[in-house]
């Protein structure tokens, strides 16, 4: 397959959801099996664009950069002044985005079939599913920031109907609104970025932009600003601090779309981004450091808020935007390879995680993990899976997330504050996670209902979940040369991201011991608090209530926005308002009409019908303008 | 395009007129008659629009189809060619031109319902088309003057006669304030016709004569205020809300949808092509009033409870857009500021159609009365939601080429006015999604469980302007090169 193809891959899913939105109604099934052929489609074509790059990579003739293709012009104003064309770009990074996009897709997809059996509104939600893989993988084939950006605001158009997917729930509405205004403004930033790029270097074309950076073309100042701006959009996607309030409540969607969406593939469009880009970043570290620590104080503020959340979703919620600050710390440091392994090995992992909290959900119809517990005589398949997946995240050799967390720990190893408040950050995703599964799936039922209807789930859903808990255990061998060869990508994942600088795998022992001893410390801990009895479960707040009621109030972040949305920005819209009726429109408009309404009352009583009156004015006339007449003569 | 398309421009407002004249002949009982006509005029004004647009060749010269018949010439003041009826277009009408077209059908198809002196309302409706279709494709300034003063004159009736909630006070607002704002433009343009001293009112004549700079700074703000108001520009936007929110639903339609677009069409007109050098430089005061009109209308939105008001302060804040593209005074900037009347013409359409499908039944439209209306009229709730993703900016649909254009060309100039433009677009997602999540999601309020999904006549229209709205933000080449050609052919010193 070609590369000049990669254009097919978004247009595939493009196709069944103008087919899917239009006549899901009239399909067999309401045409789920129209959008999981169409996306087993797209996990073939990416493999195989996956093993074109390869081999372009061993036979030596693999550009650095990656391979642009043109497409065509999609706007061209003035001969190129203002161009727009709709070009793909394909590289490593590409490749493991494509990857990752379309496998969890098809496997949310085939999950979905079982968990969203007799919804309303069934081929919708297909529909949109759809939508959003052809809106993911055009983001990431894109070789143009105007059409990157264009997918952007796709992707985020697709979230916003499925987190609003039963908008019938008043909570549901208002998640979809806040995580559609949240991500708003930091896409404000990033169309700004966006348009002060192409202001200095005249294209919109990635590759362009940074070869002009890396030319020197940009005033050091001025990049810092713009690239500031695009961060911005990042920081919004991939819900980090400060725009990180949206994600928690876009768990109000159905439990797949958060495994696709706001696990897996939507949030870390930012990671994507900035990898992307790292090279501009690279221009100017000031840009970087940001990046760096946002990431930081993310990675960090997320896990405590996961300490203490009673919602099994949410807790995997916080998990997600800690682990995205773990990527974008990576970022930060200058480690592209190191964040998108681990945006990899997430991908697999948090998305058996959602799918796991979801196969406990369609059970139990309970999401509190109060109201959980011993589920594991219940639902054997997706205990053991999600233990699995659990592991992953806190960090377990040889599972995926170890491999990944340790090339983190690794390229912070110079920076000591930055490690020490990662090693922490470990330590605590080890806590939380093992607390998850230890009130979810083990210790006594808390809720003997639920308990006692609980059962396992169709073999639909267990076999992706099964699937994706292979994936989430091996998926950290790829490192290894001997691996990557066997899957065809020879050299590992490290030369596979960043092929013309091959970044080897930096396995240091004294390192990988420490943190697997942070792990081990964490879930040990996690397992020997939260074994046992169900008031286990409730007394860790009573410990420290005030820092209990910070955790669980989120830092009181989200009373912050909403006190300063109500009262800032609707306080100014009422002055705004008010003036213009008082001001503009009723002094204005009608006060200027009641004026000339009273000037005419008034003057009226010139009109007098008296001739000597007239007679007299007359003669004023013409004595006033003769007087004119001879002066200005 | 062959010279013989002058006869179609001709019968672009020739068309509506002699519908209108027809239709005083026809019995106000014939109900079947006057539906069909006006199904047959409104038809053939859209294929007669679109093909102008489609055939207007853009690697030509700047006006195509020109023909001129001299009424009178030789006589008084006036010389060679004094007066013509002179028609013709360039890479701006035929976008405008295109607009009406496409408006005018779901407008007419949505007024059959009316029941009230239907007959009187279609001659009233066509007699303002013809006068907006002439002024657009209408090559002498007399009567361009007299075609944009047709157009204008009808909506008192409209308004006071077949309107809603202070009916007539929104009429006489709105007429006031135009007719005050003429007396501006007619001011201007007999200082134009003096100043040239061509003895003609040619419109190509008038922009390639010569015109004293400060006579040009004078005379630019009279034209820009007078178009200006019709465009509702702020601080004369008075007229808009009230306005729209007393309007019929077809003559909001138009009235947003086209009208104002006349009076940015005018500034353009009269104001860029015949006097450059006045409007470089009241260029600032454009951006400066442009932003303050994008953020205030923004802004005052976030607070109207009204259907109707919010969509009239969100008609300020996005012909604020149009001002600040024509204040960039380079052609990214300024094709954006054509690009966006389009856009905000078809968006605003629909919100109005949609809007007038729900008033009807409902008699309300304050928004916290509803919730869950999706649940009883999904159509009309998509149709709306995306005519709001438009008017937010969202890529693939109108509104976003459009603001892309004028961001892009408001940030070459003034970076710092580009970002508050950005800006503005998050407000507006702020007072749309707001809306949305109040009145469409949520429980369903059972008060309005009377309620019908929308008629057909009104889904059809609806799905006209959604193409519309699809075309332009998926596939901007075509208006992007008409307007930008003939952007950077007829103003001059504008930079590219």
């Amino acid at each position: 397959m070609g590369m000049e193809q990669v254009v097919l891959l978004p247009a595939i899913p493009a196709a069944i959801f103008v087919v899917l939105a239009l006549f899901s109604a009239l399909l067999p099934r309401r045409g789920d099996w129209l959008a999981i052929l169409g996306m087993a489609v797209v996990v073939v074509l990416a493999l195989a664009v996956a093993f074109h790059f390869q081999d372009f990579f061993a036979l030596g003739e693999f550009a650095p950069g990656g391979e642009n293709a043109y497409a065509f012009d999609w706007l061209n104003l003035g001969n190129g002044t203002f161009q727009i064309d709709f070009s793909t770009y394909v590289d490593a990074i590409t490749v493991v985005m494509l990857i990752v996009v379309s496998v969890v897709a098809l496997m949310v997809m085939i999950y979905s079939v079982g968990y969203m059996h007799g919804e309303p509104r069934y081929g919708w939600y297909f529909a949109a599913l759809s939508l959003f893989v052809a809106a993911m993988l055009t983001l990431v084939t894109a070789g143009n920031l105007m059409i990157l950006y264009f997918a952007w605001e796709a992707v985020g158009l697709a979230s916003f109907l499925l987190i609003g997917f039963y908008w019938e729930r008043r909570s549901a509405a208002e998640a979809a609104k806040k995580a559609f205004l949240t991500t708003r403004i930091g896409d404000v930033g990033l169309l700004i970025g966006i348009i002060l790029l192409w202001r200095e270097a005249g294209t919109f074309d990635i590759q362009e932009i940074i070869h002009f950076a890396e030319a020197g073309g940009f005033d050091e100042k001025y990049l810092t600003i713009a690239m500031l701006f695009l961060f911005m959009g990042a920081v919004g996607k991939s819900a980090q601090f400060p725009l990180h309030v949206w994600l928690p409540d876009a768990m109000e969607g159905p439990t797949p779309v958060s495994a696709l969406i706001h696990a897996a593939t939507m949030v870390v469009a930012g990671v994507y981004l900035v990898a992307r880009m790292l090279p501009v970043f690279d221009v100017v570290l000031v840009a970087r450091d940001v990046v760096l620590y946002t990431g930081l104080i993310t990675a960090f503020m997320a896990a405590t808020m996961g300490l203490v959340a009673n919602d099994i979703k949410r807790v995997l919620a916080y998990s997600t935007v800690s682990q995205l600050g773990f990527m974008f710390v990576a970022l930060g440091l200058g480690s592209p390879t190191a964040a998108m392994f681990h945006l990899f090995t997430h991908a697999f992992f948090k998305a058996l995680l959602f799918l796991g909290s979801g196969s406990v959900i369609h059970a139990t119809h309970q999401q509190e993990v109060e109201h959980l517990g011993g589920l594991w005589r219940k639902q054997p398949i997706t205990t053991w899976t999600f233990v699995i997946g659990s592991l992953a995240l806190a960090g377990m050799i040889p599972l995926a997330g170890f491999w990944s967390k340790d090339e983190i720990l690794h390229a912070a190893k110079d920076n000591l504050p930055v490690f020490i408040v990662l090693a922490t950050t470990a330590g605590l995703t080890a806590i939380y996670s093992t607390r998850l599964v230890m009130l979810t799936f083990f210790g006594e039922p808390r809720d003997r209902h639920a308990y006692e209807h609980a059962h396992e789930s169709p073999p639909i859903m267990t076999l992706p979940l099964l699937f994706l808990a292979g994936c989430a255990a091996v998926a950290g061998f790829v490192v290894y040369d001997g691996v990557g060869k066997a899957l065809g990508f020879a050299g590992g994942i490290g030369k596979l991201i960043y092929g013309h600088e091959p970044e080897t795998f930096h396995f240091d022992r004294d390192l990988a011991t420490f943190a697997l001893a942070v792990a081990g410390a964490g879930i040990g801990l996690g397992v020997i608090y939260w074994w046992g009895r169900a008031e286990r479960a409730t007394r860790a707040r009573s410990w420290a209530p005030e820092l209990h009621a910070l955790l669980v109030n989120r830092y009181y972040i989200d009373d912050l926005y909403q006190t300063l949305i109500n009262r800032v920005v609707l306080g100014a819209a009422a002055v705004v308002a008010i003036f213009d009726k008082r001001v503009v429109n009723e002094t204005g408009v009608d006060g200027g009409a009641q004026t000339i309404g009273w000037l005419g009352l008034r003057l009226k009583f010139l009109q007098t019908g008296r001739i000597p009156n007239y007679a007299l004015a007359m003669v004023g006339g013409i004595v006033t303008l003769s007087l004119v007449a001879f002066y200005t003569s | 395009m062959s010279p013989n398309d002058a006869y179609l421009m001709l019968a672009t407002f020739l068309i509506p007129l002699g519908t209108a004249v027809l239709l005083m002949l026809v019995p106000s009982k014939e109900r079947s008659a006057i539906i069909g006509i006006t199904a047959l005029a409104s038809f053939a004004m859209f294929v007669i629009a679109l093909y102008l647009f489609v055939n207007y060749d853009f690697e030509g010269p700047q006006f195509q189809g020109v023909k001129a018949w001299t009424w009178m010439e030789n006589a008084g003041v006036l010389g060679e060619r004094g007066i013509q009826l002179k028609v013709g277009m360039d890479g701006i009408a035929a976008p405008m031109v295109l607009l009406t077209g496409i408006v005018i059908m779901p407008g007419t198809w949505v007024s059959w319902k009316l029941h009230h002196r239907t007959k009187d309302f279609f001659i009233l409706l066509y007699l303002l088309v013809a006068g907006v279709f002439g002024t657009f494709v209408m090559l002498d300034l007399f009567f361009f003057f007299l075609l944009y003063e047709t157009a204008v004159l009808p909506m008192y009736l409209l308004i006071a006669v077949w309107g809603s909630t202070r009916k007539e006070y929104g009429a006489m607002k709105l007429m006031m304030m135009l007719v005050a704002a003429s007396i501006l433009i007619f001011t201007a343009i007999f200082a134009i016709f003096t100043e040239a001293g061509l003895g003609t009112f040619d419109l190509p004549s008038l922009f390639a004569a010569d015109y004293d700079p400060r006579m040009q700074k004078i005379f630019f703000p009279m034209i820009a205020i007078g178009c200006g108001t019709l465009g509702g520009m702020f601080p004369f936007h008075g007229w808009s809300p009230d306005g729209h929110a007393s309007a019929p639903t077809a003559v909001s339609m138009l009235h947003a949808g086209v009208l104002m677009k006349l009076g940015a069409f005018g500034i353009i007109r009269l104001g860029f092509q015949i006097l450059p050098e006045g409007a470089a430089f009241w260029a600032p005061a454009l951006i400066f009033i442009g932003i303050t009109a994008a953020l205030y209308g923004a802004i005052s939105a976030l607070r109207q409870t009204d259907l109707k008001l919010m969509t009239g302060f969100s008609s300020v804040s996005h012909m604020g857009y149009v001002f600040l593209g024509l204040g960039t005074l380079n052609v990214v900037g300024m094709t954006g500021a054509v690009l966006q009347m389009f856009a905000h013409g078809v968006m605003t359409a629909l919100f109005f159609l949609l809007i007038g499908g729900m008033y009807d039944q409902a008699h309300n439209r304050d928004i916290p009365n509803f919730s869950g209306m999706a649940k009883q009229m999904p159509i009309w709730a998509i149709f709306f939601i995306l005519a709001g993703l438009a008017s937010l900016g969202l890529p693939g649909l109108s509104g976003f080429v459009a603001e892309l254009h004028i961001f892009v060309g408001v940030f070459r100039a003034y970076p710092i006015v580009g970002g508050l433009a950005v800006l503005t677009a998050a407000i507006t997602a702020t007072y749309l999604l707001r809306m949305f999540a109040a009145a469409f999601f949520g429980e369903f309020n059972p008060r309005w469980s009377h309620l019908h999904e929308i008629t057909w006549a009104e889904r059809a229209g609806a799905a006209v302007l959604a193409i519309a709205i699809l075309t332009l933000g998926l596939w901007p080449s075509p208006w992007v090169d008409r307007i930008s050609t003939t952007l950077a052919q007829t103003i001059p010193g504008v930079a590219l």
